[in-house]
């Protein structure tokens, strides 16, 4: 969508403050708002429980490693992008993540050390690092779970 | 010592490897693809880890995947089973650098072995009789005709990287080697990576026989006894059975004897198996080696009471040879059935999809070796084994009748399978008097079998 970048952040600014005092005296789920043709939505989940609605990680060593795979959907599923591992070997996550931390699209979030040889995970979604599910140095299988992103106004990133 | 492995295979193997591992006290990691998630053994595991994709060569073929898998659980060995990296020099040789134990021969061994046409020449030179054939492999089109017509026709063409069935091609007449040389070279580089090809005489009406066999670090080698694995299809092994029909008794343990003899000197290691074919004179001629455990290896387990799978681990962590020949006693007869997702009735079409139901044999002397369970869902990528069938009878003729009775018992529903199919062959004269041999199945044909097999209730 053509949106002047600058405005929009400005616009999310100005925005996402009110909506949150509004979504805590309400006690609504859920409020969404269309400005200047660009859509804003804050929900409450996003916001508070950490890990409300995160499926399990998927544990190398763990007797159930299916348990990302059949987690059940939830309502912030389509906001929270899991970033999976694409070798099986020893992570190391890039330094700018960590809780909090901006991921543009494509951009190189980890490496995997697959007998010194490094692969390249590469975020397939931007947005802000929401949970953490590794620490570098840890071993991790083919597909699992990394961290969490959250996608928030991706133009702002 | 070996402490912690990891099981880099899947199906009914994995889980029979697991199995060896937790007899033995030692930890096991079942490694697997995507497509295997849901797999018998990595539900039953301690553990597992998730090697890569569906896709074979990303995952079950990728050396680093593996080797990096095993690292990362912190194994100290790596059992191959059988396919996939299983006699592969170069992931043995990789593994040993990582300080893992491949449990299979050294990388050297696999090295010496690996060329077909080399091991010919060099288990000839130790004693065991080979079919007439070129002297190794041969370098382009008028050396092979030149040796086809020294040796008489047919011959059958074989790739020298080529195993598991793959690569062969038989050859009538000088006219068909002219038009199916540089075609079969073709072949054997797409499918081996490696176009050098072999030939050796075509012997009709013979039994593929195989010895099982073991050799320790110090060179110990002890044999188990033999294996009939005559009943094919398309060079694809149906039905095993120890002992041979094939063999007088005179016959067979002098050429057992031999073939342990000759393994040992040649410089082999840990577990294989010496395939022969005996022709209608009764004798045996190596044809080829197959560095791993097999498919079939529970026929021998039920004979002689050896864990084979256990000792490969034991024999791979440099422990002794455990027994003496003497100690190893052959009893009775065992029979394996191999039930795969292949329909008989259309050409052995491989079939795919969720097992609807499942129902397992049992009873005196049955085993049943299978990853299966209700719900599985038997993914299209791999091999289309489901079940191993094994039966012990103290005489062939037990063995057979409580085959039939396993049979019957054998429940599988949601694929096509070969069951019925083995029904038919416990009804077929040529399988029943042992005379069965290599060409029996093209001779009488699928449908004729099929129809002599028992109705079930469906």
């Amino acid at each position: 969508m053509p949106h002047n970048t600058e405005r929009l952040g400005e616009l999310l600014d100005s925005l996402v403050p009110v909506l949150v005092e509004r979504l805590h005296e309400t006690g609504l789920g859920e409020i969404e708002i269309e400005r200047d043709g660009a859509i804003v939505r804050v929900r409450a989940e996003d916001l508070g429980a950490p890990g409300a609605s995160a499926p399990a990680p998927a544990a190398p060593r763990g007797a159930t490693p299916s348990a990302a795979a059949v987690a059940a959907p939830t309502a912030a599923d389509d906001r929270r992008h899991p970033v999976r591992s694409t070798a099986v070997g020893f992570v190391k996550l890039a330094p700018d993540i960590h809780v909090g931390g901006k991921v543009a699209k494509g951009s190189l979030v980890a490496t995997v050390d697959v007998l010194g040889v490094a692969v390249e995970v590469r975020a397939d979604h931007g947005g802000i690092v929401a949970k953490l599910r590794c620490a570098s140095g840890d071993p991790v299988e083919y597909g699992q779970e990394l961290f969490l992103l959250e996608s928030v106004g991706e133009a702002k990133l | 010592m070996i402490k912690r492995v990891l099981i880099a295979n899947r199906g009914e193997i994995a889980l029979r490897i697991l199995r060896a591992c937790r007899q033995l006290g030692i930890e096991a990691v079942v490694a697997y693809s995507e497509a295997d998630r849901e797999s018998r053994a990595v539900l039953v595991a301690d553990e597992a880890i998730c090697i890569g994709p569906a896709d074979a060569k990303r995952s079950y073929l990728s050396a680093p995947a593996v080797i990096s898998a095993a690292l990362a659980t912190g194994c100290d060995a790596i059992h191959p089973g059988y396919g996939f990296l299983s006699e592969n020099a170069a992931f043995a040789e990789a593994a040993a650098a990582h300080g893992l134990t491949f449990i299979g021969p050294s990388a050297e061994v696999l090295e010496r072995f690996e060329s077909k046409a080399g091991v010919r020449a060099l288990l000839a030179k130790h004693g065991l009789p080979t079919i007439p054939g070129s002297d190794g492999v041969v370098a382009d089109e008028a050396a092979a005709a030149k040796a086809a017509a020294k040796i008489g026709y047919p011959v059958i063409l074989k790739a020298s990287a080529g195993g598991g069935g793959r690569g062969m091609r038989v050859i009538q007449n000088a006219d068909d080697l002219a038009q199916l040389f540089s075609l079969c070279t073709q072949e054997a580089q797409a499918a081996f990576g490696d176009g050098s090809l072999y030939l050796e005489k075509y012997l009709v009406d013979t039994h593929h026989v195989e010895v099982q066999i073991a050799v320790d670090k110090a060179g110990t080698a002890l044999h188990f006894g033999e294996r009939d694995c005559s009943v094919q299809r398309r060079h694809q092994k149906l039905v095993e059975e120890s002992p041979s029909t094939a063999l007088t008794p005179k016959v067979r343990e002098e050429f057992l004897a031999r073939a342990a003899k000759a393994i040992g000197a040649a410089g082999y290691r840990n577990l294989g198996t010496l395939e022969f074919l005996v022709g209608p004179d009764g004798k045996p001629y190596f044809i080829e080696i197959n560095c791993r455990i097999q498919v079939e290896h529970p026929v021998t387990e039920m004979v002689t009471g050896v864990d084979l799978v256990a000792l490969q681990i034991r024999l791979a962590a440099g422990e002794a040879m455990p027994f003496t020949q003497e100690q190893v006693e052959r009893r009775g007869h065992a029979i394996e059935f191999r039930l795969t997702a292949e329909d008989p009735v259309h050409e052995f079409r491989p079939q795919a999809g969720e097992i609807t139901t499942f129902r397992s044999p049992s009873g005196p002397w049955v085993r049943f070796d299978s990853h299966l369970y209700a719900g599985y869902e038997v993914p299209p990528y791999y091999d289309s084994l489901l079940a191993k069938l094994i039966v012990w009878g103290n005489t062939r003729e037990e063995a057979i009748a409580r085959s039939r009775a396993a049979l019957l018992e054998v429940e599988i529903g949601g694929v096509e399978t070969t069951r019925d199919f083995f029904l038919g062959l416990l009804e077929t004269p040529s399988f029943l008097n042992g005379t069965a041999t290599t060409g029996m199945l093209d001779a009488i044909g699928t449908a004729d079998i099929l129809a002599a097999a028992p109705k079930a209730r469906a």
